[in-house]
């Protein structure tokens, strides 16, 4: 009897999930601290700082919620995508987009620009729906390219983040750039900013669209013919298409809310924290989270845990930068290798342990 | 508008020569990920492969001052990641898409947490050197055509030497033959006799190999020094390549040595002053690229058919 044996089918109880996912977690931590030894810092210590500040401190949680907002919508708008078998990878570009579309409504409310100054609450429906609208578009290009045409969506998407990062340069160097040696626009009217949710941090309402987005995606995926109709389409699009549902047509419908979310996304970071646009903006949060929702497993009642954890981490690692001088770039090395780990973990499940292999073979004595 | 200085031949001559210099890298890592995707894997990480491989060229070519030494460690670093890639592609058997994406933010947090470590904190960009152009007698002298295709540096040469081998490779010899079956059908390649898993990890490999030696390229023929946007998407660009090249290695050279041009463009029109705004010529390969794979033309290119689908033997 060998004491590691091959299963003929993995194993899939919750219970044996649950196992590999946390040796998983842990072998991601572990090779990590490998890197704060190299820094010479203690591995516990640094660990215990990296959480400390985002989830032990008020003002360090209110940073945290500020990250995990864009997170949330991205990671949805992933699930939305992918879910429907729309494997977009464009969220960087729908964030710039919509961070632009934002900026540019924001500043023409400003006294004495085109619009004019407006009430807060109308607004506030404005940009998110001018927003929203852009990213859509930006998506819904792609996904008819890959509907129409047969062109592969995973690269398109790809190509189009350089593009979008490209036209917010030439609009922050060029037509919106505010006078100054940076190329950045104006500071945004202050009565356009999202108002601040949390006594003594820097907390905005962004969170709270992230979670009134959730409730949505979760709602409509799952309780909605649509969500049953787009669920279908990216399971077996063949079959989808013999229960008489519109395949291409609902590939195109969910690039609208997919990319019209990861739009979302930038419009609370500029509204929420950056209050100008900058080029830069999205600092590679269109592929953090996409990460997220793959530790959420594509579930969207799971996006909001996993990402107040990654956005938590970004804020500890920040701090831990500031203060023992460990960059902050560890965070994507930690973050990606748990995602790495729990999909490599899988393979665990394949096997099972034979610990009676262990005990010496008892011998009965013949004569 | 001064379009008139567009006509020189001077303008052709500095555009041309950088088109061919610009298409190196991409090309490298095209003809790379053409094994890789022949065999049944789609390596979406080639872009943190390239990275990586451009780090540790720098890094070599830093320390040691030899640039063959610098390109060796590249292919080194692209081998020992991409059998990372290949063990997650091949025998976890998990999402190819996935794992490649996820790979290329974790490329990218390495990069920048050894670069900084290796070079301290404070420390502004450092140049290394790197290979030079080489001025072949007689042919470099030739008027038009001299500084165009020989005036470049020896990878460059040795880029043109690989398309000819990987063409050889895949399309001539039993090992190609087995590594498409691996791609296309891969039952029947099992079958055969043939370890569709021996090959799909030696397609990666490959990949590595030579997604490593673009990063090098970018270093140590390009531009000298390291930084983390170094590889900008070019990686994404070859994996277009490819498809635009229809997973062959000498239309990959050419589709390569079109992009080149349009990023070579933007070069040129500068030196001449002709006022367009830099970004809208950056964002030209892109957009090119976007076309090329769009389906719009030419119809649905015929890939491997077993492109992206895990094989699991029973």
């Amino acid at each position: 009897m060998k004491l590691i044996e091959r299963r003929v089918t993995p194993v899939d109880s919750p219970f044996a999930i649950a196992c590999s996912m946390a040796v998983a977690v842990v072998a991601a931590m572990v090779v990590t601290s490998l890197l704060f030894v190299l820094y010479g810092a203690n591995p516990l210590q640094a660990y215990g700082a990296l959480f400390h500040e985002p989830f032990a401190t008020w003002r360090g949680f209110g940073y945290t919620l500020v990250r995990t907002a864009p997170l949330a919508l991205i990671a949805l708008g992933t699930i939305v995508s992918w879910r429907s078998g729309f494997g977009y990878l464009g969220f960087e570009g729908c964030f710039v987009i919509g961070a632009a579309a934002t900026s540019w409504l924001a500043l023409s409310t400003a006294p004495g620009a085109a619009i004019g100054p407006l009430p807060f609450f109308a607004f506030l429906l404005m940009p998110l729906l001018l927003s929203f609208a852009a990213g859509a578009l930006w998506a819904g290009v792609v996904a008819l390219m890959r509907a129409r045409f047969g062109g592969n969506e995973v690269l398109i998407s790809l190509m189009t983040n350089y593009v979008a990062i490209l036209i917010v340069q030439y609009l922050v160097s060029g037509p919106m750039r505010a006078p100054g040696g940076v190329p950045e626009t104006a500071q945004l009217p202050r009565a356009t900013w999202l108002p601040f949710i949390l006594h003594g941090t820097r907390a905005h309402a962004g969170i709270l669209l992230a979670l009134l987005a959730t409730l949505l995606v979760w709602v409509s995926l799952r309780k909605t013919p649509l969500g049953y109709e787009l669920i279908v389409s990216g399971l077996n699009p063949s079959a989808a298409r013999f229960g008489g549902i519109d395949v291409g047509g609902r590939l195109v419908l969910a690039a609208f809310l997919a990319g019209g979310l990861g739009a979302l996304a930038g419009t609370v970071e500029v509204l929420g924290v950056q209050h100008r646009l900058m080029d830069g903006i999205s600092g590679g949060v269109g592929f953090t989270g996409i990460i997220v929702a793959l530790l959420a497993k594509l579930n969207p009642l799971a996006v909001i845990p996993a990402a107040v954890l990654y956005g938590g981490m970004t804020v500890g690692a920040n701090a831990m930068q500031r203060r023992a001088g460990i960059p902050s770039s560890i965070t994507f090395i930690l973050q990606s290798l748990i995602v790495l780990m729990v999909l490599a973990s899988d393979i665990l499940r394949r096997y099972r342990v034979n610990l009676a292999a262990l005990r010496p073979v008892v011998k009965t004595e013949t004569r | 508008m001064n379009f008139h200085r567009l006509l020189t031949s001077a303008f052709f001559v500095t555009w041309l020569a950088a088109s061919l210099r610009l298409s190196g890298p991409v090309l490298l890592a095209a003809l790379g990920e053409t094994f890789a995707e022949c065999s049944g894997v789609l390596n979406v990480g080639i872009e943190g492969t390239i990275l990586l491989g451009a780090l540790a060229s720098f890094l070599t070519a830093y320390v040691t001052g030899m640039v063959w030494m610098s390109l060796l460690a590249a292919m080194l670093t692209g081998v020992v990641f991409n059998l990372l890639l290949a063990w997650m592609y091949v025998t976890v058997r998990a999402s190819q898409v996935v794992v490649g994406l996820v790979f290329n933010v974790l490329a990218l947090g390495i990069a920048a947490t050894v670069y900084r470590r290796a070079l301290g904190e404070s420390a502004g960009p450092q140049s290394v050197a790197m290979f030079p152009a080489l001025h072949i007698p007689w042919l470099s002298g030739l008027p038009f055509l001299g500084p165009v295709l020989f005036g470049q540096t020896i990878l460059f040469y040795l880029t043109l030497g690989l398309v000819l081998l990987a063409h050889v490779l895949l399309f001539r010899t039993r090992f190609g033959l087995a590594l498409r079956a691996a791609g296309e059908n891969p039952s029947a390649a099992d079958a055969a006799g043939i370890s569709v898993a021996r090959m799909r990890y030696t397609g990666v490999l490959i990949g590595g190999a030579t997604a490593g030696m673009a990063g090098a390229y970018l270093v140590l023929a390009q531009i000298g020094l390291f930084r983390e946007s170094i590889v900008s998407g070019q990686g994404f660009i070859a994996l277009g390549i490819v498809i635009f090249g229809r997973w062959s290695p000498w239309k990959a050279a050419l589709a390569a040595i079109v992009f080149g041009a349009c990023d070579a463009l933007q070069l040129s029109l500068q030196l001449t002053g002709v006022n367009i705004p830099p970004q809208l010529l950056l964002s030209l390969p892109y957009i090119v690229t976007i076309l090329a794979i769009s389906g719009l033309f030419g119809g649905r290119a015929i890939q491997p058919a077993a492109l992206m689908v895990p094989y699991a033997k029973d």
